[in-house]
Formats: structure tokens, C-alpha cells, sequence
């Protein structure tokens, strides 16, 4: 921006005439008086001169601006109805839909979201999963399209079906977007990215690759991606050709466990040896030092344990490592589910309500049931938006969920993946 | 007003606006009667109008002279102000909730961000300049994002000129509702600055009549000299100039914004009628009233004649028009004449509400027009709904 430039301008100007010269004698507010004098000569000269700076800038949206992804107080857990426009499969395993909405809005997301779609099956049964958005918005932080990635998963029944049934023209419902694990594009950003993903993991991590070198001139991207073969590289031509256009500023390395003859990357799984090694490829070619980026890393739980050991073993301050965990609820512990209903007590913005939990529900259905605004986004233990503190009381949570060791040593509980066991207390933070 | 193009014709066309703009400058103040008026306007006016200290591409500083009242003893000294306080709370809104995923295209046909007859084409073609449809829709969005970008810098002074009122007023239970006053005018500089950003991509300078306004008012020591410039004047302005907006775009999203912007404005108006009608009727002089009837009458004439967005002229105009000539067209266009009307039929029975409408200088706003407003109702009478179902 021209005033930005002209500030910059400036202030490279000052500290050029503080150093040396005859304005490093006097006083700073004599300095400061002499130097709005200047100014303001130069403004009525140039007014003759005819030399006046256009009466407007060109601007452009500003990372304040993006990050506004506030859940929407509704009365009740509502999904958004989006409509399949387009079907693309990306590998055998991997199918991409791409959803707009029915009545033409846009839809707001930051790079790295995800939805939680629900999937109704034959039988009627609704099933929630977290599928990420791969596509980037446009500069304003909306997109008339958002493009989510599906990897069929062995046994996986919500996977399955979005991978063989789902046809254009088909209605999906949604919830969100909602997560942290994102990265709002700043065009005046100067960064060094390095993405690590393995498998479908990839999806939040080719929104932000898209999204950071569209709109981040002067930021760098790192994206070190796992898989078994060639044929399971998701969006391998789209990445290739990200890596042609931008040569100087974005560095792919694919790592292949059962790499075909010819292949030139580095062989086997994205465990910690093999992640170091990457690390030091690329620290070597872009003179990375270990604080000097931010680290983010989405795909298998042993890939992650592995990619978090190695960034900690080289001194990375784990405030600039961010992860991201879906964990298959297929896998998850489903706790018995309480058979009596309970009281709980919820405080909530300095006021307290008890709402009776029928058996089976969650804190969040009965608090929100009772008309309470709490806040949530996925509604299955994936993006932390409903956690609440447990004051009194006991309630069984689904687990693995999205809370970090701190948040749980804290009594921090997930109100839409936790059922009061017995009369129970919680609070909104 | 004098046409200086007459003299100035042999000169080149900057040269010949600028000359326009100094003897505009030097009318205004020539025009102010009251010597205490001039010494309060006088300087901002060279710091605006000559040295365009708005538009040096550098930051502001404005030293400010008024006095913190503290009171330790928290008296609920006025009920009125802590009725408009509870209100204030409960009306808060959050700007991330508009409905910002709106595509907003500036020279969308369907959906214009003003009326093509905002301004009168026939003027300019008269003037031997035609425009096509596709400029008539770019110098429409010009104009738009010139007045949202005055709102924005407004918003700016109103922000700061808010803490400042706060800090300075002898209420306390003014002070508890200043504060809510500052977080209004804070979220219109996010909304005004997000829609400008991310919609319209194009920020104007500020325009310098605006900006001896605001200079004036952030300067001076007297509490009710800001209070009667902000609250009053530069409110009252902006009431009108959102109203006017909100009543003739077609674009969704600007609507929304300019919709919640109003419903704010209406109780910042209303606390500077409570505040200031206690003030002036009961503890200030005849003399200091006189004083403050003056500088408000010159502010709104003002107000009227000189936000003629030279700002777009300079872009669009300059060396095919002269300025006088731009004055011309922009004063006699239907967007300006439905601002006026608006702006002034909420601003002059305000003026009247606090004592500052006597019958002393009631021939002088007779004699530029501007008594027919005179039995309006006063911003204390007026609710939101009511300002907006007006502009239906």
C-alpha cells in the first residue's frame, strides 16, 4: 500500500538522519517540528507543482479481517444443507466433492477448516464425520464453492458411502466450518511454512499450500507428504504443478513406502528418523533454523507422535507446532450410556441454569435444548469450540477427543461428546 | 460562490483547482462573524484546508487539552443517561455476525451500490464530458466508496473524540455510558474498514473539511465544545449521510452494516441532547451560548456546502471540468439534496432542543433555508425503529 510504503520510507529516513549529520544534534522534539515543517512545505508546494498523491489507495483484505469465524448462536444443533456440484476422483481411495450452497451465499471458511457432515446411510442411521477443506476462498474469505477430500477408509461405512454413493446434485447437511488448525492469509506476511502430512491428511494442509501462495508473495511453503505408493499421492498433479509455478518459494517432498522403480524421493514411513532427515533437506535448502517456522502436521497417529518427537529433539518450540487429529470414531471407546436422566448445572456468562439431561444425551443437546447459547461448532470432539469446565460431578466422555493433556488436567470436558453420569455441574469459560 | 476559473483559465488545471480551493478556504473563514468562533475554526482550518495535514501519508498527531474529571464518590447523577446506559449494553452487536460471505461487485447492474441518478448525468454532460454506462457505473461506485470512506475516517474521530468526552464529562452516569459509546464507535470503524477492504477495495483520503472538523473538536479544552461537535454536529451528520445510503443502495450487505451503524447513531445523538440541554440552559453564560449558537450554525453551513467530494473529482474531473463546476454539479445532484434533507431535519431540531436555535440567530438560518426543519422532533423523542421506518 502507498502509505504504508511512504511510512516505511520515512521511517528508513529517520533512522538514516539520527545516525549521522547535523539532525542527530538536536533535540528529538525539535527533530520531530522540523521534520512536520518539511511536510507541510512540501504539501502546498506540491499542490502547485501539481505533484499531489492520488486522492485514493488500492486495498486489499487484511489477516484482521479473516479471522472472524464465530459459531452462529442457533437454538439448537441446525446443520447448513450444500449442495454436490462436482464429483472428481483423486485416486482409487480418494474421491473430491465440491459443494455450494442451494441459495447462492458464500460460504466463509479460513484455510485448514473442516466440515462435520452427516452422513445418512440405507438404514436411516445419521452418522457425523470430520472431512477438511482442500480448495482455498477467495481474498475476501468466502467462496461461492468449498471443495472437501474423502479417503475410503477399510470398514469405514461413512467414507464408503461418500466415496460410491454421492453423485452431483446431491444434497449434503454440514456443520461449521469449525476448527483451529488454520492459517489466515496475510498478505503482507514474510513466513516459512513446513507442512507434514501423511495420507488423507493432506486435505487441510493443500488449502493452506493453494491458499498461502495465492495470496502470500513473500511467504515460503515446505510440504513434506507420506503415502504407500504413487497411485495413493492425492492431488499429486495439482501439487506438481504448485511446485512448477512457484519453484522459488514452494518445496514438495514426497516420501513413498512402496515407491515404484525410478523414484527419486526418500523411501519408507514418515517415522522419526526418516522426518529428521527430511527436516535437514529442507533446513539445507532454505536455511531453516529450528524456530524459524511454524509447523503444521496432519495424518496418521503414529506419523504424528513421530513428527512431534523429531521437531522436539531439534529444539522447536512446540508453541509453532500445530496438529491436527481426526480421530475415527469407528475406533472410539462409545462409554455405556447413562440409562436415568440427571440434573446439570450450567453457568454460562455469569448466570446459572439447571437443565435436566434425558438419558443418552449430551451436556450440549440438554443445554442447548434448554435454550442456553452455548457455543459449539462440529458437535463431535473435533474442534474444541463446546469444551466447558467440570465443577462438580461426574460425566463419561467419548474419547480420543480434540482436548489437549492441559485443557483435561484443568477439568476441561467436551460438552457435545459428554453424558452426566450423576448430577453434575459444568461452566462456559 | 465566486467562479475563480475566469481568472485562472491560462493556468494549468491543477493549478487552477488549486487556486478554487484556496479562495473556497478563504471564504469560509472570511464568512465566520464571531471572533471566538474564528480563533476556535481559524487553525484547524490551515491545518485542513492549506497544509492538508489528512493527506500527507503519515499519521496524525493531534494534541489534546481537556481536563479528566474524576469523581470518587460515583454519584447516579442522571437517570436519563444511565436509562440510554442499560440500553447501550443490551444493544451491542457483534460486526463478525453481518453476513460478510456477501459477493459484493461494485458495478453490478442489479444490485447498485447507489442509484444511477445520485448524480444528475445530464449536468456533466452539459458540461460537454459524456460517459458511458459502464463509467456512469464506475464513477457510482467512486462516489460510493468515497462517502464510505468519509464515514470510516468520521468513525475515526468519533472513536477518539468518545474516549475524550468520556474522560472530560462532569456525569458520572454520562461516563458509564461513554464507555459503551467508544466499543459503538469502535466496531463502525471495523465494519466500515472490513467493508471497504474486502468489498470495494478502495480507501479515499479524507476530505479536508472533514478533517478541520474533527481537528477543531479533538483540540479544544471544553468539554461541551466536543460534546456539541461530535455528538451534535458530526453525529447529526452522519445520521444523515448513513440514512441516506441505507435508504438508496441496493447492495445487501451495506444495507446490513449501515442498518446496525443507525441504530447506534440514534442513541449517540440522543445522550448529546440530554447532556448538552442541561448544560446550556442552566450553567453557562449568555454570552458563552451566543458563542456556541455561532460555531454551531458555521459547522453546519459547513456541514451543508462543502462536502463536495473533491476527492473524486480530482480522480474523475480535474482538467475536464473545473472545480466550481464539480461544486455545481454535486450540490444541485438528488443523493446530495436527499443528504441535506435528511441531515438537517434531524440536526436542526436537536439545536433547538439544547437552547442553541434562540431567536437571535433564527434570520440567519432562515436566510439559507434551513428554518423549515425547525418543528422537528428532537433526537430524545426519536427511537431507532422510528429512524429507521422513516427511510421506507
Amino acid at each position: 500500500m502507498e502509505l504504508d510504503k511512504a511510512r516505511h520510507e520515512r521511517e528508513r529516513e529517520n533512522d538514516a538522519r539520527r545516525g549521522s549529520g547535523p539532525a542527530a544534534l538536536l533535540p528529538a522534539t525539535i527533530v520531530v517540528r522540523l521534520e512536520a515543517l518539511v511536510r507541510d512545505v512540501r504539501t502546498v508546494l506540491s499542490d502547485f507543482t501539481g505533484a499531489r498523491p492520488a486522492p485514493y489507495a488500492i486495498r486489499a483484505p487484511l489477516a484482521r479481517h479473516l479471522l472472524t469465524v464465530t459459531p452462529e448462536p442457533s437454538a439448537g444443533i441446525t446443520p447448513r444443507r450444500l449442495r454436490v456440484t462436482r464429483v472428481e476422483r483423486e485416486t482409487k481411495d480418494a474421491v473430491s466433492l465440491t459443494l455450494t450452497d442451494p441459495e447462492g451465499r458464500r460460504i466463509s471458511f479460513v484455510p485448514g477448516q473442516f466440515f462435520t457432515v452427516l452422513v445418512t446411510l440405507a438404514s436411516g442411521e445419521v452418522l457425523r464425520r470430520a472431512y477438511s477443506i482442500s480448495s482455498l476462498p477467495d481474498e475476501d474469505g468466502a467462496a461461492a464453492e468449498v471443495t472437501i477430500t474423502i479417503k475410503r477408509m477399510p470398514g469405514g461405512r461413512a467414507s464408503n458411502h461418500l466415496n460410491e454413493r454421492v453423485a452431483e446434485g446431491a444434497l449434503l447437511d454440514v456443520l461449521g466450518p469449525s476448527g483451529s488448525f488454520t492459517v489466515t492469509p496475510d498478505p503482507a506476511a514474510r513466513r516459512h511454512l513446513v507442512l507434514i502430512a501423511g495420507g488423507s491428511g493432506i486435505t487441510p494442509l493443500a488449502s493452506i499450500t493453494r491458499t498461502t501462495l495465492a495470496r502470500e508473495p513473500g511467504s515460503r511453503v515446505s510440504l513434506v507428504y507420506g503415502n504407500r505408493g504413487e497411485a495413493d499421492i492425492i492431488f499429486r498433479d495439482a501439487l506438481g504443478s504448485l511446485a512448477r509455478a512457484h519453484a522459488d518459494r514452494f518445496t514438495l517432498r514426497h516420501v513413498l513406502s512402496d515407491p515404484p522403480a525410478g523414484f527419486t524421493g526418500r523411501t519408507g514411513l514418515l517415522d522419526r528418523d526418516n522426518v529428521t532427515r527430511e527436516l535437514d533437506a529442507i533446513a539445507a535448502s532454505s536455511g531453516l533454523e529450528a524456530d524459524a517456522a511454524a509447523y503444521f502436521v496432519c495424518g496418521p497417529e503414529p506419523m504424528m507422535v513421530a513428527v512431534r518427537e523429531a521437531l522436539l529433539a531439534r529444539g522447536v518450540d512446540p508453541a509453532r507446532i500445530h496438529e491436527e487429529r481426526f480421530s475415527a470414531p469407528a475406533r472410539r471407546t462409545t462409554p455405556a450410556l447413562p440409562t436415568t436422566s440427571a440434573p446439570v448445572e450450567i453457568r454460562l456468562r455469569g448466570r446459572t441454569k439447571t437443565v435436566s439431561a434425558a438419558p443418552g444425551q449430551t451436556l450440549l443437546e440438554a443445554g442447548l435444548a434448554a435454550s442456553l447459547p452455548m457455543p459449539f461448532s462440529c458437535t463431535m470432539g473435533g474442534c474444541g469450540v463446546c469444551k466447558v469446565k467440570l465443577l462438580s460431578g461426574n460425566v463419561t466422555s467419548e474419547e480420543p477427543n480434540c482436548l489437549h493433556e492441559e485443557e483435561r488436567s484443568q477439568g476441561f470436558v467436551l460438552a457435545c461428546v459428554s453424558r452426566a453420569e450423576a448430577p453434575c455441574a459444568v461452566e462456559v469459560p | 460562490m465566486f467562479d475563480t476559473s475566469r481568472l485562472t483559465r491560462f493556468l494549468p488545471p491543477r493549478m487552477q483547482s488549486q487556486i478554487d480551493a484556496y479562495f473556497e478556504a478563504m471564504e469560509v473563514l472570511f464568512s465566520v462573524k464571531d471572533p471566538k468562533v474564528l480563533g476556535a475554526l481559524g487553525p484547524s482550518s490551515v491545518r485542513g484546508l492549506l497544509l492538508h495535514r489528512g493527506k500527507q501519508g503519515t499519521p496524525t498527531n493531534m494534541p489534546a487539552t481537556h481536563t479528566a474529571h474524576f469523581d470518587w464518590s460515583y454519584p447516579n447523577d442522571q437517570p436519563e443517561m444511565a436509562d440510554l446506559y442499560r440500553r447501550a449494553k443490551v444493544g451491542q452487536w457483534n460486526g463478525d455476525d453481518l453476513p460478510w460471505h456477501t459477493s459484493v461487485d461494485p458495478l453490478d447492474p442489479e444490485r447498485p451500490l447507489i442509484p444511477e441518478e445520485f448524480l444528475c448525468f445530464e449536468d456533466i454532460e452539459a458540461l460537454g464530458i459524456k460517459l458511458d454506462k459502464k463509467e456512469r457505473a464506475e464513477l457510482g461506485y467512486s462516489m460510493c466508496a468515497w462517502m464510505l470512506s468519509q464515514f470510516l475516517h468520521g468513525e475515526q474521530g468519533a472513536l477518539f473524540a468518545a474516549a475524550q468526552v468520556t474522560e472530560a464529562v462532569q456525569f458520572f452516569d454520562g461516563k458509564l455510558y461513554g464507555a459503551t459509546q467508544v466499543m459503538d464507535e469502535g466496531r463502525h470503524v471495523e465494519v466500515f474498514n472490513r467493508y471497504l477492504d474486502t468489498k470495494l477495495n478502495k480507501l479515499y483520503q479524507i476530505n479536508d473539511n472533514l478533517f478541520v472538523i474533527i481537528d477543531s473538536l479533538m483540540t479544544d479544552g471544553r468539554w461541551d465544545m466536543k460534546f456539541l461537535g461530535m455528538q451534535i454536529m458530526v453525529e447529526g451528520l452522519a445520521l444523515g449521510a448513513f440514512s441516506t445510503l441505507y435508504k438508496q443502495t441496493k447492495e445487501p450487505l451495506l444495507k446490513e452494516v449501515l442498518k446496525m451503524v443507525i441504530q447506534d447513531e440514534a442513541r449517540h445523538v440522543h445522550y448529546g441532547v440530554c447532556a448538552l440541554r442541561e448544560h446550556f440552559t442552566k450553567h453557562i453564560t449568555e454570552r458563552e451560548r451566543q458563542e456556541r449558537e455561532d460555531w454551531s450554525f458555521e459547522v453546519a453551513l459547513l456541514m451543508r456546502n462543502r462536502f463536495a467530494a473533491y476527492e473524486v473529482y480530482e480522480e474523475w474531473f480535474e482538467g475536464r471540468m473545473t472545480r466550481a463546476e464539480w461544486r455545481n454539479v454535486v450540490n444541485r445532484s438528488q443523493g446530495m439534496n436527499e443528504f441535506r434533507t435528511v441531515m438537517f431535519s434531524r440536526l436542526v431540531p436537536n439545536l433547538r432542543e439544547i437552547g442553541l436555535l434562540s431567536p437571535r440567530i433564527m434570520p440567519r438560518y432562515e436566510e439559507v433555508g434551513l428554518m423549515r426543519y425547525f418543528g422537528g422532533l428532537a433526537a430524545d423523542k426519536l427511537t431507532a425503529d422510528k429512524l429507521l421506518s422513516d427511510l421506507h
